[in-house]
C-alpha cells in the first residue's frame, strides 16, 4: 500500500512530472477513489515536511450559486420571445452543475462561489504550479496510454455488464485471412527476385493467414473489400502461370529471362507484372495469347493459330495490344530480335494489316496483305451502320521507300517502320506483343 | 457559500483508508430502440428532380392544416363576408374572402438561388456563407405556393409567425387591387398526434423492467429508499481537433466524468452511473487545422475563383491535406468511453458523412479501435434484414428517430435549425424548434437552402409523430422548454449547445425528461 509514496517521489520530485489520479490508478492498479486519496495524502505530507514542494489541482463538482441566476435571468429575456404557451418556469427549473478543475491556490476563492459542493477531490499533483493545461492533457494522455492487461484489470469504477462486441460471424474470417496478405506485401515484392519474377509468392502469403484466424482477437478488423482486392490481384498472376507455362516453359522463361534482364530495379519488376494483371483482370486473361517461348517450328503453327484467334477478336484486341504495348511483358523479350511486324496503334490504324510475303529479296518484297476496310452500308431499317471487313490487298515493296526511312502513313510503309521500331526496344529489354504475331 | 475548512479532511481528501478497493458500480441500463426513418439506400439514384419532395409533403401535411383551418374558419363571418373555403391557390378571386392551404416560399434577395446560379454558369455550388438570408429591408417577399400557381402573402399577421421556405399553412384572408393576399389570420399543421410510451418496444418493455428492477435490486441493496432515476447524456460539438487545444483538457474531464472516474463515490453512485447512454448531435471532429485556423476557403461563396487556384492541388488523394489526428482523438475517446457506456453516434455538418439531409451515420472505417462495439456489417443475403439489435456505438443518421426508454426522440445535428435561422429576424431558437414541430416538419428548408436527397417515394423530414423529446445539436447555447398539443401532447425541446464552445453537457431523465445541465470548467 506504501509503494504509492514511491511512485510518487519518483514521478513528481524527481522526474518532475505531473502525477493524475487517473495515472496513478491505473500505473499502480488501484481503485481511482483511492487514488485520490493517495494524492491528497501525498500532498499533505510534502507540504508538512517542506512547504511549497508540491502543487496540487482540485476537481470540484456542485452547484454555482452566481451562473444559476445568470442564466436563469438570459433564458428569461429569450423567452418572451417565444410563443405564448410555452412552460415560462422551464429554463429556471433546470439545475445546472459544474464541474470545475481549480488548483491550489485559487481553490478557496471559487469555493465561495458555490452553493454546495457535491465533490472535491485532489486531481493531479505536480512539482510546480500548474499553469498550463497541455501538462495536465499530457498526463491524461499518458494514463490513457496504458493498457489493461489481462492478468491485473485496472479497476474501474463503473463497469456495465451489458456491454456487446461485435462477433465475428463468416465475414470476420475472411477479413482476418484477407488482412494478412496487405501486410505481407513488402516481403512478397522482395521474394520475387529469388524465384521466377512472374511469381508473387503465393504460398506464404496463403499460408500466414492460418495462425492468424485463430488469434482472431488480435487482428484489427479491416475492411473487407481492400484485402478482397489484394488477393485477386495475386491470385490471377499464379493461375496463370500455373496454367499457361509448363514445367518446361516455367524453366525457361526463368532461365531467359533472368540474364536478359540485366538489373531490372527487384521492386518494380514485380510491380510492371502485376498491373497488366490487374487491369485485365477477369474480362480478357483467356484472351491473350500467351507468349510462349519455343522452338522455331513450333512457334510457327502456333502463330498461325494466334493469327485465327486474333482474327477473330480484331476489334477487342485492338484495344488491349495498346495496353499490352505499355507495358509489356517480360517473357516475350527473347523474340525481339527476330520480329519485324509493325506495332499497329490501334487509334492511327484503321486498318490493320496481315502480310504474306510471297517475294522477299534485296529489300523489294511483295505480297498481299490483309486489310481491314470500312464499309457503310444501310441496312433494312434505313440506318447506316458502319462494318469492317477483312480483305486481302496486294503490295509491293516498289511502292515503298527504302526500309531505313520509317513514314508516318502506316499503310503503305508499314514493314520498314516495323523494322526500326522494333529494333529499338530489343536492346531496353522491352517487347512489344505486338511482334509476337509477326511473320519471320 | 463553502468554505474550505468545511471540506478539508472529508470524503476523498483523507489518508487512504488501506481497505480493500471499493465495488465497480454497475452502470444502468435504458431500452434503446433506434427507427430507421432516415436511413436511405446504399444505391440511391440522383437523378430525380426536387419537385417530389414539396409535392409529397404537402400531400402529407395539406389534410392536418386544413382540418384545423377549417375547424378554427368555418363558419367565420367578418365584416358580412363568409369566409369560403378555396381548393387551389390559383382559384383565389380578388376581393372575396377565403382560405387556402399551401407551401410557404421566400424569396429573398440573399437566399442562395440555383436559378442564378445557372444563369450565371457557377455549376460548382459551395455551401453559402451568408449568415442570414433575412435582409430586414422589406426586399423579401413570402409566397404561398401549390402545385396550380404562386400568390404573394402580405399583411401583418405574417410578422407573428416563423416563415421559412417549405412549411405548410393555411391562410386567411383576401386578394386585393395588386394581386397580393392580404393574410388576416394563419394556421400551420400543428403538433402530430404522440404515441404512447412504449409504443415502438411494447412487445419487449415488460421483459425489459423486469430486468431493470433486478439490475436496482442488486445496485440499490444498500439503498432501499427511492432510487434516482435514469439519465442520458446529450452533447455535440466536441470538434476533436489537433489545432485547437484550448479545451482538451475539458474533453478528457468529460471522458472521467462520464466514465465516473472523477467525483466522490457518492456521486459516481447516486448520479454517473444513472448515466446510461451518451448522444453525441453532431461535429465530434474539428476540420480546421493550424494552417488556416479559420473557415476553409472553399465555403467563400463570394470569390469563387479562388477554388480553381490552389498552389499545391494533386489530383486525387493527397495525403498530405488529410489530417487523421482529430478523428484518431475522436476514436480514442469513444473507445475509451464504450466499455461502460453505450453511444448514438448523429453526424454533423463538420464530420466526414455526407453533405446532404439526411445525413448518413459516419462509415465506421473512421473508428478503428471503436468499431468492434457496432453492429456487425450487413452482407449478402441478409443485407436487408433488420437489426433486431442496434449496436451498442451506435452511429445513425442526422435527423434521427428512436426510442429511449419508451420515449419517442427526435434529434438532429443541428443543420436544420441553423438554416431556419438564416431566414427569420429572432434569435430565438427554441420558438424555432417549436415551429418545427407545429409546422410538422423537421427540417423544412430542405431541399431549398439546407442540401437534401431528391426523396421521390417518401418524403422523411415530414413527422408523422409527435416525438417526446426533441434535441437539435451545435447550438450555441443551451435552451430547454416544453411546448403542449391541443391533443395532450407534450414535447420536451432541447438545443444541445457546442461543447466546444460551452463545455457544456446535457442531462436529460428517462422518466420525466427533466433536463439538467453539467459545465465543465478548467481553469
Amino acid at each position: 500500500m506504501e509503494d504509492y509514496k514511491t511512485y510518487l517521489a519518483e514521478n513528481v520530485l524527481s522526474e518532475d512530472k505531473v502525477v493524475t489520479y487517473r495515472l496513478l490508478s491505473r500505473a499502480l492498479r488501484v481503485h481511482p477513489n483511492v487514488a485520490k486519496q493517495m494524492l491528497y495524502d501525498f500532498y499533505k505530507s510534502q507540504n508538512t515536511k517542506k512547504p511549497g514542494s508540491v502543487f496540487a489541482t482540485y476537481l470540484l463538482y456542485g452547484i454555482k450559486k452566481s451562473v444559476q441566476h445568470q442564466n436563469g435571468n438570459a433564458m428569461d429575456i429569450d423567452l418572451p420571445s417565444s410563443l405564448p404557451d410555452a412552460d415560462p418556469v422551464d429554463n429556471d427549473d433546470v439545475p445546472s452543475y459544474t464541474l470545475a478543475l481549480i488548483q491550489e491556490d485559487r481553490l478557496a476563492d471559487v469555493l465561495k462561489d458555490y452553493e454546495t459542493i457535491a465533490s472535491i477531490h485532489v486531481y493531479s499533483v505536480g512539482p510546480h504550479p500548474a499553469k498550463d493545461l497541455t501538462l495536465l492533457v499530457d498526463a491524461a494522455q499518458s494514463a490513457l496510454a496504458i493498457k489493461d492487461d489481462a492478468k491485473k484489470p485496472r479497476p474501474r469504477t463503473i463497469v456495465n455488464s451489458h456491454v456487446r462486441r461485435r462477433e465475428r460471424k463468416g465475414v470476420g474470417l475472411k477479413v482476418a485471412a484477407a488482412a494478412v496478405p496487405v501486410k505481407q506485401e513488402p516481403k512478397t515484392k522482395a521474394a520475387p527476385t529469388k524465384t521466377a519474377p512472374a511469381k508473387p509468392t503465393p504460398a506464404p502469403a496463403l499460408a500466414a493467414p492460418k495462425p492468424k484466424e485463430e488469434s482472431k482477437s488480435a487482428t484489427p478488423a479491416t475492411e473487407p473489400e481492400a484485402p478482397a482486392a489484394a488477393t485477386k490481384k495475386n491470385a490471377p498472376p499464379l493461375k496463370r502461370n500455373a496454367s499457361a507455362a509448363s514445367g518446361i516453359m516455367q524453366a525457361f522463361s526463368k532461365a531467359a529471362s533472368l540474364p536478359k534482364k540485366a538489373k531490372p530495379s527487384e521492386k518494380s519488376t514485380p510491380a510492371t507484372e502485376d498491373t497488366p494483371v490487374l487491369s485485365d483482370d477477369g474480362e480478357d486473361d483467356d484472351d491473350v495469347p500467351l507468349p510462349r517461348p519455343g522452338a522455331a517450328s513450333q512457334r510457327k503453327s502456333r502463330k498461325q493459330r494466334e493469327e485465327e484467334l486474333r482474327r477473330m477478336m480484331e476489334e477487342d484486341e485492338d484495344e488491349e495490344m495498346e495496353e499490352e504495348a505499355d507495358s509489356p511483358a517480360p517473357e516475350e523479350e527473347e523474340e525481339e530480335p527476330v520480329v519485324e511486324e509493325p506495332p499497329v496503334k490501334a487509334e492511327a490504324a484503321k486498318e490493320e494489316e496481315k502480310e504474306i510475303v510471297t517475294t522477299s529479296g534485296d529489300g523489294r518484297r511483295r505480297g498481299k496483305r490483309r486489310v481491314m476496310k470500312k464499309k457503310q452500308i444501310m441496312d433494312d431499317q434505313g440506318y447506316l451502320v458502319t462494318i469492317q471487313e477483312p480483305a486481302w490487298e496486294s503490295f509491293s515493296e516498289d511502292e515503298a521507300p527504302p526500309a531505313s526511312k520509317p513514314k508516318p502513313k502506316v499503310a503503305s510503309s508499314a514493314p520498314p517502320a516495323a523494322a526500326g521500331k522494333a529494333k529499338k526496344p530489343a536492346p531496353k529489354g522491352q517487347g512489344n506483343i505486338m511482334s509476337f504475331f509477326s511473320k519471320k | 457559500m463553502v468554505t474550505l475548512d468545511e471540506v478539508l479532511g472529508s470524503g476523498l481528501l483523507q489518508k487512504p483508508s488501506g481497505d480493500d478497493a471499493p465495488e465497480a458500480l454497475q452502470r444502468q441500463i435504458t431500452n434503446y430502440k433506434p427507427l430507421q426513418t432516415f436511413k436511405l439506400e446504399k444505391t440511391r439514384p440522383y437523378q430525380q428532380q426536387y419537385a417530389d419532395i414539396y409535392f409529397l409533403r404537402l400531400t402529407k401535411i395539406r389534410p392536418a392544416v386544413e382540418a384545423a383551418a377549417s375547424a378554427a374558419w368555418e363558419g367565420t363571418m367578418l365584416g358580412g363576408e363568409k369566409v369560403k373555403r378555396v381548393e387551389r391557390v390559383l382559384d383565389v378571386r380578388q376581393g372575396e374572402l377565403c382560405w387556402v392551404a399551401g407551401t410557404v416560399y421566400m424569396d429573398m434577395p440573399l437566399k442562395p438561388s440555383i436559378l442564378e446560379d445557372v444563369s450565371k454558369d457557377r455549376w460548382i455550388s459551395a455551401p453559402t456563407s451568408v449568415g442570414h438570408y433575412y435582409s430586414g429591408n422589406g426586399d423579401d417577399s413570402i409566397m404561398l405556393e401549390d402545385d396550380s400557381g404562386r400568390i404573394r402573402l402580405v399583411g401583418n399577421a405574417l410578422q407573428n409567425h416563423f416563415m421559412v421556405t417549405g412549411c405548410i399553412v393555411a391562410v386567411m384572408g383576401t386578394e386585393n387591387a395588386n394581386g397580393e393576399f392580404e393574410v388576416i389570420d394563419l394556421l400551420f399543421a400543428e403538433l402530430p398526434p404522440q404515441p404512447e410510451r412504449w409504443s415502438v418496444s411494447k412487445g419487449k418493455k415488460g421483459q425489459e423492467q423486469q430486468e431493470d428492477v433486478e439490475m436496482m435490486d442488486a445496485s440499490f441493496s444498500g439503498n432501499p429508499s427511492k432510487p434516482p432515476s435514469k439519465k442520458i447524456a446529450l452533447v455535440s460539438g466536441l470538434e476533436f481537433s489537433n489545432a485547437d487545444t484550448s479545451y482538451a483538457m475539458e474533453l478528457n474531464l468529460l471522458l472521467e466524468y462520464l466514465l465516473g472516474e472523477a467525483l466522490d463515490p457518492s456521486i459516481q453512485h447516486n448520479e454517473i452511473s444513472h448515466i446510461t447512454r451518451l448522444i453525441i448531435a453532431g461535429n465530434s471532429i474539428s476540420t480546421t487545422t493550424a494552417e488556416h485556423a479559420k473557415p476553409a476557403p472553399a465555403y467563400d461563396t463570394t470569390t469563387p475563383v479562388n477554388k480553381f487556384q490552389p498552389q499545391h492541388k494533386k489530383y486525387g488523394y493527397d495525403s498530405s491535406s488529410y489530417n487523421p489526428v482529430p478523428s484518431q482523438l475522436f476514436d480514442n475517446f469513444l473507445s475509451e468511453l464504450l466499455p461502460t457506456m453505450p453511444v448514438t453516434l448523429l453526424p454533423g455538418a463538420l464530420d466526414p458523412a455526407n453533405a446532404s439531409y439526411p445525413q448518413q451515420p459516419i462509415h465506421s472505417a473512421m473508428f478503428p479501435q471503436s468499431r468492434t462495439y457496432m453492429s456487425a456489417p450487413k452482407v449478402g443475403a441478409d443485407k436487408d434484414a433488420v437489426d433486431e439489435e442496434p449496436g451498442w456505438f451506435d452511429n445513425v443518421t442526422n435527423p434521427w428517430e428512436g426510442e429511449i426508454e419508451g420515449w419517442r426522440v427526435l434529434g438532429t445535428g443541428g443543420q436544420n435549425l441553423d438554416d431556419v435561422f438564416k431566414y427569420v429576424e429572432s434569435e430565438d431558437r427554441l420558438g424555432m424548434m417549436e415551429a418545427m414541430c407545429r409546422w410538422r416538419c423537421v427540417a423544412p428548408t430542405a431541399p431549398d437552402t439546407l442540401w437534401a436527397y431528391p426523396f421521390q417515394e417518401d418524403e422523411p423530414f415530414v413527422i408523422k409523430e409527435c416525438p417526446h423529446l426533441f434535441f437539435v445539436g451545435c447550438q450555441p447555447e443551451f435552451g430547454t422548454k416544453v411546448i403542449h398539443g391541443s391533443d395532450g401532447q407534450a414535447v420536451r425541446l432541447i438545443a444541445v449547445p457546442s461543447f466546444s464552445e460551452t463545455r457544456e453537457v446535457v442531462l436529460v431523465d428517462t422518466e420525466t425528461l427533466d433536463v439538467e445541465r453539467v459545465r465543465i470548467v478548467a481553469e
